[in-house]
């Protein structure tokens, strides 16, 4: 996805430079590459010169699509826990009720899936205010360990939900249709994901600069000053909560809808830790971390399996992590990603990005 | 039936109890919240196969083995990994100690494979009646071990000077540092004795199930157990693995076996809400 | 004549706030009192963190200069060792151990030393301060704050120190049990032969009972003397023992 993340430096422009020519520039050409993507990964070709599939790097239009899907997920969680400053864990448990949400309305009920969607984002956003309401009571730790406490409480209900009304094999959902447009193909879901997560990431980056975002990032920083500046934080929080909650509610509806099937199973709590790991990657507290973070965590496994096909047999320890334990290789590289960035990068790649780029500032300046 | 669950619940909460022990010895000292801790179980049985089925060792010298293993690593643990966050915002040090449990699960699957294993020892099988009730030697031995080592600890921590200085340096990091005591070595041991403990916990656990990373999420019962007994009570944590073990079991008994975490979870929520202190902790220690 | 802690050219300062500390040389004589005087924020803290190995426990270094102990630089030295090398301390807030006994309390501070040294040293410093005999059993965190100061002293002194760094003895304490606790110092001088380095807001208090003194102003030091040379000096009688035209306020 080598032409989302030429996108980034368009969002990140450079403080004090006003949006010139070149910036718009980037901005079309980002959106035309953006644009094309699809027919570059179904087509296997960049303006009909074939490529291999290592130089697509081993994607595909569904990895491309989980990875956008996932990135409501990141970008929710983030603003969560990065802006708002709530730890979460229950994170997995916002998607399940999306996906319940959907399987009630979408494929017990019949609604149209924009209904669905909506009706998705809004048990996510009421379960993640309740969930929420905790932190009237505890802080920190003990608020972590309540929204662990929420999310075994709504996989249950899932699991009882999937087994009473569906089976073990766990909830169909039907291949949807928005306004007669429908949902047919990966290239189809593309532009409608990439729709909302532009979308997403716009709404949260307004709303973030709104009075009351900035109120949040205060309260955050120093919830005492902002108590003593006349913000309710407690009702902040409890918001936040909710909207973060809500976009992961529609994700999960996606997620559901785009696999076909959700089973309870599907929302453990290693899916709720997946999320965590993505903005730690990207870097907390910046939208564009978890964009990145997201694209991390969604893309590796398949490039690291197309360099495993491309390199061919392996002999000894490294072949056998690439062909026999891919799955727990591209974990352990995780894990040790992770670790390494906690360690010496606190502020994930975004912020790595950062430190480079003031490190070559003070270069070209001095 | 009442009974019968109840000894069960009893004899697995008091593993739960040695697990829910070593993750709160850790917390007491570094104020880590670890969520390895359950993938510390999962290594104390890989660590018993290892030395029983791969390496033979007679048992005294694989119990031996096991013990010496586990404390190295959790000190080995504790220096690489831990020691360099000291300070950083609990959200950093919990995602650091799930990091590690991802890499230990993926390490351990790539080392033993991702077929499940089976542990066998010498310790007694089989049962037998008494009183009306079924007694699985098993468990009967897992609940006297585990409790022989939550004593055993208990007077370490109580009376012996190094258990004193853990206790210090418990208290404060930069009152026992002003005393002379290394603290990060003190730190580092308790890192030993709480993975130790844990892998305690596993060697029972991989016998009364089987050996696989999936015994992770029965590993991570102790954190809701340490949060029901009280953060920073060291009495709490063993009360609370065995409440925890004890309502696991009615709730499969007579809910569904489904229920369990639900059913522990709600209690936590519950305790978070009436006493977020925990049964035997102190209020006003709520600063985490 | 080689003093037992001196230190040369000391800089020592917090991230990002400058230098709080600024090129300090100060010895310490083998069984001297030695105080250090200076108004809130004047570096005395600092000074006893960054000589004790703490500072960075509080997001400081040391910049530049260096400390020797008995011959041996400590400069950057990790504070347990500093500690086993015989310079304990008492240090701001007092830190004792809340949640252990007064006895368990002492025995940490007894740890360093060997065995058998132990018992009878914690048997002379229940001696210096019965209080502490009378309540060996309780919490620690459920005494007054002057008890608290009589175990704190008492565990710096229990690993036999030949230097104790006191960081504001007095501060928030009844005078008269502060007047106790400094004349228990006198005694440790006497008994034990230990130097002390202590830090002070309260200067008519300190100069009663220090050999010599020093004054901190900004990070730096101003002035230096023998304890009478230092309270006859006119600046210090008007700013810090308020003895000029208009009496202040009556310190303790």
């Amino acid at each position: 996805m080598s032409s989302a993340t030429t996108s980034s430096p368009t969002a990140t422009a450079r403080p004090g430079v006003r949006p010139g020519l070149g910036r718009i520039v980037l901005l079309i050409l980002a959106v035309a590459a953006l644009l094309y993507v699809p027919t570059l990964l179904t087509e296997r070709a960049i303006f009909g010169h074939r490529l291999s599939n290592m130089q697509l790097l081993n994607l595909g239009l569904t990895q491309i699509n989980l990875m956008l899907i996932s990135m409501l997920g990141a970008l929710s969680l983030n603003y969560l826990m990065g802006c708002a400053g709530l730890i979460s864990i229950g994170h997995a448990a916002f998607y399940a009720t999306g996906a319940m949400a959907a399987a009630v309305t979408g494929t017990q009920l019949g609604w149209p899936f924009p209904l669905v969607l909506v009706a998705a984002g809004v048990a996510g956003g009421v379960v993640g205010a309740l969930a929420g309401l905790p932190s009237l009571r505890v802080r920190g730790l003990y608020f972590v360990l309540s929204t662990m406490a929420v999310h075994y409480m709504v996989t249950f209900g899932f699991l009882e939900y999937q087994f009473r009304v569906f089976d073990v094999v766990g909830i169909p959902f039907a291949t949807p249709s928005l306004f007669g447009f429908e949902l047919s193909t990966p290239t189809r879901w593309y532009f409608v994901l990439l729709a909302l997560v532009v979308l997403t990431y716009w709404g949260l980056r307004n709303t973030l600069r709104s009075r009351e975002g900035r109120a949040m990032l205060a309260m955050r920083d120093h919830e005492r000053a902002a108590v003593a500046a006349g913000v309710d934080v407690r009702v902040l929080r409890i918001k936040a909560f909710g909207l973060s909650s809500a976009i992961a509610g529609v994700a999960g509806a996606l997620y559901a809808y785009y696999l076909s099937n959700a089973t309870a199973e599907t929302f453990g709590i290693n899916f709720a830790i997946q999320f965590i790991a993505m903005i730690i990657i990207g870097g907390m507290g910046s939208l564009a971390g978890a964009i990145i973070g997201a694209a991390v965590w969604l893309l590796l496994p398949s490039v690291i399996g197309g360099m495993a096909s491309e390199i061919g047999p392996m002999p000894g320890l490294l072949g056998s992590l690439l062909t026999e334990h891919r799955a727990q290789f591209v974990q352990l590289i995780f894990g040790v990603l992770v670790i390494v960035l906690l360690i010496f990068a606190p502020g994930g790649l975004v912020g790595l990005a950062h430190r480079f780029k003031a490190l070559f500032g003070r270069r070209s300046e001095g | 039936m009442f009974q019968q669950v109840l000894f069960s619940g009893m004899a697995l909460g008091s593993i739960y109890g040695l697990v829910a022990l070593g993750f709160a010895v850790i917390f007491k000292a570094t104020e880590v919240f670890n969520f390895a801790q359950g993938m510390f179980v999962v290594c104390g049985a890989y660590l018993a196969v290892t030395a029983i089925a791969i390496l033979d060792l007679p048992f005294p010298v694989a119990v031996l083995f096991v013990l010496v293993m586990a404390a190295l690593i959790g000190a080995v643990i504790q220096s690489t990994l831990i020691q360099p966050l000291a300070g950083r915002p609990i959200l950093a040090v919990i995602m650091l100690t799930i990091a590690i449990s991802i890499v230990l699960r993926a390490g351990i699957e790539i080392a033993y494979g991702p077929p499940a294993r089976t542990l066998t020892t010498p310790m007694p099988s089989g049962g037998f009646a008494f009183m009306g009730l079924m007694i699985s030697k098993l468990h009967l031995t897992a609940a006297l071990v585990s409790w022989a080592c939550v004593i055993l600890f208990g007077l370490f921590f109580r009376y012996t000077s190094i258990g004193l200085l853990m206790r210090a340096t418990a208290d404060s990091h930069e009152a026992a540092t002003i005393s002379g005591i290394r603290v990060n070595t003190m730190n580092r041991l308790a890192w030993g004795i709480g993975f130790t403990l844990a892998a305690i916990g596993g060697v029972f656990l991989g016998q009364l199930q089987i050996v696989s990373t999936e015994l992770e999420s029965i590993g991570l019962l102790a954190l809701p157990a340490v949060v029901i007994g009280g953060m920073q009570s060291i009495p709490g944590a063993v009360l609370g693995g065995l409440l925890v073990g004890v309502i696991e079991q009615l709730a499969a008994a007579y809910i569904s076996p489904k229920a369990s975490d639900v059913a522990i979870y709600v209690l936590l929520l519950a305790i978070l809400m009436v006493r977020p202190w925990g049964l035997l902790g102190q209020r006003g220690i709520n600063r985490v | 004549m080689s003093a037992l802690l001196s230190i040369e050219g000391l800089s020592a300062g917090y991230h990002r706030k400058g230098l709080t500390l600024e090129d300090v040389t100060l010895p310490i004589g083998k069984g001297r009192i030695v105080a250090l005087l200076g108004a809130n924020g004047a570096g005395k803290t600092t000074l006893i963190r960054a000589v004790s190995g703490v500072i960075d426990l509080h997001g400081g270094s040391i910049m530049a200069g260096r400390a020797t102990f008995d011959g041996r630089d400590v400069t950057r030295m990790s504070a347990d060792r500093i500690v086993r090398l015989g310079m304990g301390q008492v240090p701001e807030g007092r830190l004792v151990f809340k949640t252990l006994s007064v006895e368990d309390n002492l025995a940490v501070g007894a740890a360093v030393l060997p065995r058998g040294r132990r018992t009878a040293r914690l048997d002379a410093i229940y001696q210096l301060f019965p209080r502490l005999a009378e309540r060996r059993k309780q919490a620690a965190g459920l005494m007054s704050g002057g008890e608290q100061q009589m175990l704190a002293v008492g565990r710096a002194l229990a690993s036999e120190p030949r230097l104790i760094l006191i960081d504001e003895l007095s501060l928030g304490l009844a005078p008269l049990i502060v007047k106790a606790i400094y004349d228990q110092l006198k005694v440790i001088v006497a008994e034990f032969g230990t130097a002390m380095l202590v830090v002070e807001q309260n200067a008519r208090l300190a100069l009663q009972y220090c050999d010599e003194a020093h004054v901190l102003e900004r990070g730096r030091i101003v002035l230096s003397g023998t304890a009478a040379a230092v309270a006859g000096d006119p600046k210090i009688r008007e700013s810090y023992l308020g003895l000029g035209e208009a009496r202040q306020g009556d310190a303790a």
